[in-house]
């Protein structure tokens, strides 16, 4: 992990297109503006690492049998 | 063009119908080309496969039919991004998640995936509100009442989907 220290107010490049600046500091939070292109995304870290999880669970629908699938969606149905 | 699928074996693809997605499904950001896929006409859930990785396969469901009151806001972002011009080009998908022992099934209200349907580009978005839970059950039952318990992301009123 590359570390740095910066100030209020200063800021950090990363590549050439992106930016982050120390915006604010109040206490234990800190306020970071975050400038990028549309196609890169930005997320706080646990909530992207919360999506990823569920993601990979529900692609985990592979390990459930194919016979049984289809039942399971179909009686679903019924709930609709 | 024809794909090998793990679950629906060889399939005839119409490059028509193709979505693509630049940023992937998170966590699966190297996979880009989808099509999806209905099971039957009647039934609400829908595969979402991938063409890059015939064995990647997600159900996904028309968020509205689980929750009729669904109000996610895209950002402006987002909008530019997917080149969206009204709301008559966005399609939304949740990922469904199916567990087994115990049997539940919930959808992915936080992180829908967008798409524009003219122009079939995608891209699950993670909505900054966190009124709507990650997993939103369609199951009731006891699984659900455990889960609910350990789960912070699920509201009180979650439940299963009226009819």
């Amino acid at each position: 992990m590359l570390i740095l220290t910066r100030k209020l107010g200063e800021a950090i490049t990363i590549s050439d297109d992106i930016k982050i600046t120390v915006l604010e500091t109040k206490g234990k939070q800190v306020k970071l503006g975050i400038e990028a292109p549309a196609h890169i995304t930005v997320h706080r870290a646990e909530i992207y690492q919360l999506i990823r999880e569920q993601n990979i669970q529900a692609a985990k629908v592979d390990s459930i049998e194919k016979e049984t699938l289809p039942d399971i969606l179909t009686g679903l149905k019924s709930l609709f | 063009m024809n794909v090998v699928t793990a679950r629906f074996g060889e399939i005839e693809v119409d490059e028509s119908k193709i979505i693509n997605m630049q940023g992937g499904i998170i966590g699966f950001e190297h996979l880009k080309k989808y099509i999806l896929h209905m099971q039957d006409e009647k039934n609400p859930f829908w595969w979402y496969q991938s063409l890059d990785d015939g064995k990647i396969a997600f159900v996904v469901i028309n968020p509205f039919i689980a929750k009729a009151d669904y109000e996610p806001v895209i950002s402006d972002n987002d909008i530019k991004f997917l080149e969206i011009k009204g709301p008559d080009d966005v399609v939304l998908l949740a990922i469904v998640t199916i567990l087994q022992n115990p049997f539940s099934v919930s959808a992915n209200l936080r992180a829908p995936i967008v798409i524009n349907a003219e122009k079939r580009i995608a891209k699950q978005i993670i909505l900054e509100d966190q009124t709507y839970p990650v997993k939103y059950y369609l199951t009731t039952g006891p699984a659900d009442e455990a889960a609910a318990t350990g789960d912070s992301e699920k509201p009180n009123n979650c439940k299963t989907a009226s009819l």
